[in-house]
């Protein structure tokens, strides 16, 4: 697949570094000489130099040719120009980058008459296939995280029959334990096993040290009732502190807030603290930006049930987070940039970082697949997939089970969706054609699962 | 960095170069039954078992290199390489000494074409078939060949292949490093393919000599199986004009015949500044050289030009076939023929010396350090065909061209101090830096290397490695911080 990535700031250095190691054809297009410098220097993928919104420069990328262009520039318009010009000159696919959300819903021209607002243009008309937006989604997988009943992200599939949840093993009843001694209250698949930065298919005797990450896979019905051999379920919150006013903290205070829950929003620029007031209507806002102990007991962070910290400095964010840990905080999540800090954080006393980038780059893998997979997930520290695949009757693995195959070592099938069934599958499971399957895999198998989910 | 991560790699290349052994071996066993496959199996042993237990066995993680290791492996595997691809010389006692058939070894896979053999042709013939296709294999590039074989270093390989592609930047053809390298691989048995074939089914030569023939000109070697050199073929125009075409066309830039065929635009090549920079040495030259010998020797005219430009085209490409004995030329002709030496071919291509389009940038260098004299509030941006060359290259370029003259001024008083009249001692060190063979006076190209002594060779050796890899990377291993911060 040929893959042209505009942009070579952090968000495109990290979507273009994850991609050449599923060995993808790829081209970055960079207009500031040093950045453009840096990924020639770490990157096994070709650089261009020059501004992508000009015809010239992407027809030197060679984008009429492109399987997808990513357009993850610091500046909407340019995105959007670029995307537009891109899909003329031939580009199957194109991804644009926009914090703005005005221009990535319908926008709303008059009709013929005042009360008949009509949606004209849509985003298609702009040559954009798929508009993403970091922040945004961070506020999202917050909020979601927050009404759910453990601290840990989720990820659906099979229109969200099947659940995939990382849970951290800490409770006597997981740890020191054979996976295959694990006594599990419903059936579930134990796809991954994450130890420190190692990323591993775990065999049923491996045994589960503490501090591990468990990637379950299970029913949905399943999953809560699961969930209770690692952690005592937590009560959705009621009160949440928000430390940083940016667009993710401005996002999950409003969806906070509508859902019923009270916030309190702590920003550091009066004039925004100001502009974010009279745009929420019950939360609280505090104009305060340094996490210490004072302040942070001052505003009643110790009675609150979560504490999310999101100001635009991943540093300040930790420290918040493990400053509220401190003072008594019963949740804390974090926002990080580098994807590499998530495990620090996590190391360190915060419940959950994470990190726009890794969204992003998840929302993009998306578009990256071949061989009729269906959706996507990243998993831990950028290290796995999990991925959801339709069987095509003349693919490779159909009326075959995995034993039978020779199927990738570091690769797990987690579930099997036949009609209105879950099945959690073993060795000797034959998969027929019409089947939902998702399997767990590292990056590097992700292209050996994918062959034997294709016509032979 | 890991040592160990390096000597595990350094097994995968070992194990090729023992695969790429069995060709000469194939050769003795099937047509030439010269009994000379223990000289090939003992090194092909040692290569592929060592090489596979260095790489299995080695306790370290499979991944991606770091800048110092992969300017540590590419050192390794050339100095590594050659001690083994010396066995044969050494095991079937074409060479008694060790020190030579690494000396010839080196010679071979830097396509210098340096050689201690005082007669080359009573020699079994597949190991002079070794002693050519050497040179062959280390035209690419021994690395670039693993890169295109084993796309599992991921950007490491971009530094093992920025290592050992000769030119101020090597350019990615393609996106990812790994079809740089196929691209560059399939080309280069392209050209090869060609010119064998011409010389083989149009001109009529036997397979063998065809074949030697283009294994000493398309890596611009200079390595050939007969002791008159490519002067045995004077009688025969067709062969000697094939081989001038293709010892030029492998000394310009592969990545312009690469845009040219994919672009479909063959005059693309033309509009190059370094090419026509290079074509036009080769034009002046050879009428300066032709003129001369006409003048000057009494040589008549048409031989004169036909011995003027197979010379200057061999010369400048770094090649060092002799089709005369130029050392007996007048002497502007000599000179013209040391100063192609130290010029040498185009960047990214298999010929070596400074490169052509370094002596364009350092002149320009140069230049505007004068106009900068009486001038200077001038803002000038240093062009190379309308493009602006980044600061940084320049001085990578200057840096590049200052260790050239401490290589040549340091090598020549070695040199001369191992007992080397002067002319022998600077033209041995330019013809081995430049990697281009034979030299001036005492190494003149009806003489060979055998009478310098050991040492003499062993700095030879280093200075055509050195002057294969471009200076920085040897030399960087050669500096104390490389090993302090490591």
């Amino acid at each position: 697949m040929y893959i042209v990535v505009v942009g070579a700031g952090s968000t495109g250095y990290y979507v273009a570094s994850l991609l050449s190691r599923e060995k993808q054809e790829i081209v970055v297009v960079e207009q500031d000489e040093e950045s453009a410098e840096r990924v020639r220097r770490d990157l096994d993928v070709g650089v261009v130099v020059g501004n992508a919104a000009t015809p010239r420069v992407l027809w030197q990328a060679e984008v009429q040719r492109a399987d997808l262009v990513v357009a993850v520039t610091g500046v909407d318009e340019s995105n959007m120009i670029t995307c537009f010009m891109a899909k003329e000159l031939g580009a199957k696919k194109t991804i644009a980058r926009v914090r703005n959300p005005e221009y990535s819903g319908y926008l709303l021209v008059g009709g013929k008459s005042h009360y008949a607002p009509r949606k004209v243009v849509r985003p298609k008309g702009l040559g954009v296939d798929l508009f993403v937006n970091p922040e945004i989604e961070a506020a999202r997988e917050i909020v979601s995280i927050l009404s759910g009943l453990y601290a840990t992200p989720i990820e659906e599939f099979a229109d969200g029959r099947v659940q995939l949840r990382e849970f951290k093993a800490e409770s006597a009843a997981v740890t020191g334990k054979r996976i295959q001694d694990i006594p599990f209250p419903r059936p579930c698949v134990v796809a991954m096993l994450g130890r420190g930065a190692e990323m591993r298919v775990p065999a049923t005797e491996d045994k589960v040290e503490k501090g591990d990450r468990l990637y379950l896979i299970a029913a949905r019905k399943d999953m809560d009732e699961l969930g209770a051999i690692f952690e005592m379920p937590l009560r959705s919150p009621r009160t949440v502190v928000i430390f940083g006013g940016g667009t993710i903290g401005f996002h999950v205070a409003e969806a906070l807030e509508k859902r019923g829950v009270q916030v309190k929003l702590m920003e550091k620029n009066p004039a925004r603290a100001q502009e974010l007031s009279s745009k929420l209507k019950r939360a609280v806002v505090i104009q305060g930006g340094r996490p210490d102990r004072e302040l942070l007991v001052d505003e009643g962070v110790a009675h609150a049930d979560a504490f999310v910290a999101a100001t635009g400095d991943e540093s300040l964010n930790i420290l918040a987070g493990l400053v509220a840990r401190d003072v008594g905080v019963s949740r804390n999540i974090v926002v990080v940039d580098e994807p590499d800090y998530i495990q620090l954080a996590e190391a360190v006393g915060v419940d959950v970082a994470m990190s726009p980038l890794l969204l992003c780059g998840s929302r993009i893998a998306h578009y990256v697949l071949h061989g009729g997979a269906e959706s996507v997930a990243l998993l831990g520290n950028e290290d796995a997939q999990a991925i959801e695949f339709v069987v095509a009757s003349n693919a490779r693995i159909s009326r075959h089970s995995t034993g039978e195959l020779e199927w990738p070592k570091q690769a797990a099938i987690g579930a099997i969706v036949r009609g209105d069934t879950v099945l959690l599958p073993t060795e000797t499971t034959v998969v027929e054609p019409g089947d939902t399957v998702i399997v767990a895999a590292l990056l590097e198998e992700v292209a050996a699962v994918e062959r034997l989910f294709k016509a032979p | 960095m890991s040592i160990r991560v390096v000597f595990k790699y350094l097994g995968v290349v070992l194990a090729v170069l023992g695969g790429l052994l069995c060709f000469p071996l194939l050769w003795s066993v099937t047509i030439a039954h010269d009994g000379e496959h223990l000289s090939f199996l003992v090194p092909i042993a040692i290569a592929l078992l060592g090489g596979l237990a260095m790489f299995r066995f080695i306790p370290s993680e499979e991944r991606s290199l770091s800048r110092r290791e992969g300017l540590a492996l590419v050192t390794c595997t050339w100095v590594v390489g050659s001690v083994v691809g010396a066995l044969p010389y050494y095991i079937s006692d074409t060479l008694s000494s060790f020190v030579d058939a690494f000396f010839e070894t080196m010679s071979g896979f830097t396509t210098t074409g340096a050689t201690v053999l005082t007669t080359v042709g009573p020699q079994a013939p597949s190991i002079l078939l070794w002693r050519n296709f050497s040179q062959w294999i280390g035209g690419m590039g021994i690395i670039t060949f693993f890169v295109a074989l084993f796309p599992m270093l991921g950007i490491g390989a971009a530094r093992l292949f920025e290592a050992e592609m000769p030119g101020p930047q090597p350019e990615r053809l393609r996106a990812r490093v790994a079809d740089t390298a196929r691209a560059l691989w399939a080309l280069y048995m392209a050209f090869s393919l060609v010119e064998f074939v011409l010389l083989w089914l149009v001109a009529g030569l036997p397979f063998y000599d065809a074949m030697n023939i283009m294994f000493g000109t398309m890596p611009t070697g200079g390595f050939l199986h007969i002791q008159e050199s490519v002067g045995a073929y004077m009688d025969q125009p067709f062969v000697t004009s094939v081989v001038t075409f293709f010892m030029l066309a492998a000394g310009a830039n592969f990545a312009l015949y690469f845009y040219a065929l994919r672009r479909r635009q063959l005059g693309a090549i033309f509009g190059n500044p370094e090419f026509r920079l290079y074509v036009g040495i080769f034009l002046v030259s050879s009428i300066a050289v032709a003129v001369n010998l006409v003048s000057r020797a009494d040589v008549p005219v048409g031989e004169a030009v036909r011995h003027a430009a197979f010379q200057v085209a061999s010369i400048q490409t770094t090649t060092g076939f002799a089709t005369a004995d130029f050392d007996t030329w007048p002497s502007l002709s000599r000179c013209v023929l040391l100063v192609l030496m130290l010029v040498g071919a185009s960047a990214g291509s298999t010929g070596g010396g400074l490169k052509v389009v370094r002596l364009l940038v350092v002149v320009r260098y140069a230049f505007r350090e004068v106009v900068a004299a009486f001038n200077p509030r001038a803002v000038m941006p240093l062009k190379v065909g309308g493009e602006t060359v980044p600061e940084p290259t320049v001085s990578a370029i200057a840096g590049m061209a200052a260790l050239y003259v401490l290589a040549l001024v340091g090598g020549t008083v070695v040199m001369c101090a191992l007992g080397l009249d002067v002319v022998t001692a600077f033209s041995s060190v330019a013809a081995t830096v430049g990697n281009v063979g034979p030299g001036l006076g005492g190494v003149g190209p009806a003489l060979n290397y055998a009478f310098i002594p050991d040492l003499g060779k062993l700095v030879l050796a280093l200075l055509m490695l050195v002057g294969r890899l471009e200076f920085v990377t040897v030399m960087a291993l050669a500096s104390a911080s490389f090993w302090r911060w490591r």
